[in-house]
């Protein structure tokens, strides 16, 4: 039983955690709300799919054939997207991911349509979508804290203060974008060299609106926050997997709870990195003698 | 000359708020604006910044007309800028947001971003190191990796100074910068303005309600009042004209 949810979650969680790393970046770090990013990683998806299944491509042509077509999309979304206010970027990608989901639908001869593909090579194993989720990970750690880090949590704050220091809104937002779909289409690489399967439907609206609860969830800002609530959330749909029509109400509950006693989300802006986990390892150890303390205290009363 | 506004106009809507204003900043020199609220004298400076264009007229800095110029494209060309109300970056830290003012203007692409490569170590190091030496300067090294929204009201202002002068701008705005200041703290500002304005050599533009800080910082002052300037001169003639006395500064606590 524990191997088996241990498999599900690199197969399943890990990946979607990667795909929802983009929408980390759009939308946690840089404050524009992506609404279809799983249109990215459809797109990414397909590519990989009809580049393995039709040509014969191995891995290494198929994985950065996609996050290359990803960014090419990204890059044709984004220039109107970053001359859009935050709640019109919403309009625009979702109406996007929604086009697209219907374009891979009616072009049934090469996609597959609504049937979906099949028979698309397994290349993937648990180990090489542990090793792609670090990496993802750490680079996405190392953008955080270099300048465009700090360039796009300026502009998400305040953008009119952002262009008082010099940043070019316009640009950093474009950069930023490319890089996220192109996150989002590594995913969906993944995705279909894992199942061996795909239809346009797993990419549709709620997939995205997943991803955003997701980021909502652990922390707007905080990159392992975004992660630790990826996982869990997948997993808890997957654990109550057996009484399906309360999966979703249990789901809900659990999201809710969070976003109305804890709005921030579960890290806030909190990073779990080594220092704060040695923050956390002192308040640990001193626990016992602030319990005694807190028992004598009462027992000279 | 530094910076000359050449009869610059703006109108919001049908509001006029900025009629005809022309002043000039020359090098090293510190120049205040006063006026009562609403007088436009916040607009003046963003229009320098270029928030939003001119109506009409010039503004030229360093013998280059900046009028309709991107806002980001007049920060890179060495203005900086202090905000009434005080606009730090939420989410980083008071080092991180001193940072920020530099980041723009130092090139090292996103893949060494994410890679971590030897060009954004030595970069990232040497900007860390600028900025650390702007905190020094307004005495606040000790609260680097404090988030801003934590300091008291009076350190946050000098976190934005940092902030604009980590750079080395040539002129330097600042838009009432004694703004819930008390008399001790004014005292320590106009003194770090003055240590600051000799390190660097930049002119300064600086709106300022209180008369005191007015009266011991500028060498020049322009007079705001409806879109219009009223009059101009050095501090003593300014603050004596009993024209200024009545119509602007007579609603004004002087302290």
């Amino acid at each position: 039983m524990a191997s088996y949810y241990l498999t599900y979650m690199i197969n399943n969680a890990f990946i979607i955690v990667i795909g929802m790393l983009g929408v980390y970046v759009i939308t946690g770090l840089t404050g524009m709300f992506s609404m279809g990013q799983a249109a990215f990683m459809a797109v990414g998806g397909y590519t990989a799919a009809m580049l393995a299944k039709y040509l014969g491509a191995p891995i290494f042509i198929t994985l950065p054939a996609s996050m290359i077509v990803g960014a090419i999309l990204g890059f044709l979304i984004g220039i109107p997207v970053i001359r859009l206010r935050r709640d019109y970027v919403a309009v625009v990608t979702l109406g996007f991911s929604q086009a697209l989901v219907a374009l891979l639908n009616n072009s049934a001869s090469i996609t597959g349509g609504a049937l979906g593909l099949n028979g698309i090579p397994r290349y993937t194993n648990k180990t090489m979508i542990v090793i792609i989720l670090v990496l993802v990970t750490a680079g996405i750690w190392q953008l955080k804290k270099s300048r465009f880090g700090r360039e796009c949590v300026a502009i998400k704050v305040d953008e009119l203060a952002a262009s008082s220091m010099g940043i070019d809104v316009a640009r950093t937002k474009l950069i930023v974008f490319i890089l996220a779909c192109a996150i989002s289409a590594l995913a969906g690489c993944l995705y279909v060299h894992t199942t061996s399967y795909l239809d346009s439907a797993s990419f549709g609206w709620d997939q995205s609106s997943m991803w955003i609860i997701m980021v909502y969830f652990g922390g707007v800002s905080s990159l392992t926050g975004s992660i630790f609530s990826g996982v869990v959330l997948t997993m808890i749909q997957e654990i109550f997997r057996f009484s399906a029509e309360w999966r979703t109400v249990i789901y809900c509950v659990i999201v809710l709870v969070i976003i109305n006693f804890r709005p921030q989300g579960l890290f806030g802006e909190t990073e779990l990195d080594g220092k704060t986990i040695r923050k956390l390892g002192r308040q640990v150890i001193s626990l016992p003698r602030k319990c005694k303390n807190l028992i004598s205290g009462k027992g000279e009363k | 000359m530094l910076l000359e506004l050449k009869a610059i106009q703006k109108s919001f809507g049908g509001v006029q708020a900025v009629k005809d204003v022309s002043l000039k900043v020359e090098k090293g020199q510190i120049i205040g604006i006063i006026g009562p609220n609403g007088a436009g004298k916040t607009t003046v400076l963003n229009l320098i910044s270029g928030i939003y264009p001119v109506d009409a007229g010039e503004v030229v800095f360093r013998d280059q007309n900046i009028a309709g110029m991107k806002q980001h494209k007049i920060a890179q060309l060495g203005i900086s800028r202090t905000f009434q109300n005080i606009r730090l970056f939420k989410g980083l830290t008071v080092l991180e947001n001193v940072m920020t003012a530099l980041d723009a203007t130092t090139h090292y692409n996103i893949l060494s971003a994410i890679l971590h490569l030897p060009s954004k170590h030595r970069l990232e190091k040497a900007n860390r190191e600028k900025a650390m030496e702007a905190l020094r300067l307004v005495g606040l090294e000790e609260h680097r990796d404090a988030s801003p929204f934590n300091l008291p009201y009076g350190l946050q202002r000098r976190v934005e100074l940092a902030r604009a002068i980590v750079n080395e701008p040539q002129l330097l705005m600042l838009d009432e910068p004694a703004a819930g200041l008390n008399p001790s703290e004014i005292e320590e500002f106009i003194a770090l303005i003055l240590r600051l304005r000799e390190k660097y050599g930049f002119g300064i533009l600086f709106i300022e309600h209180r008369m005191k800080v007015v009266n011991e910082l500028s060498e020049y002052i322009y007079v705001i009042n409806f879109g219009d300037l009223l009059t101009e001169g050095t501090p003593e003639k300014v603050v004596n004209d009993p024209e200024v006395i009545k119509a602007y500064l007579g609603e004004e606590e002087i302290t």
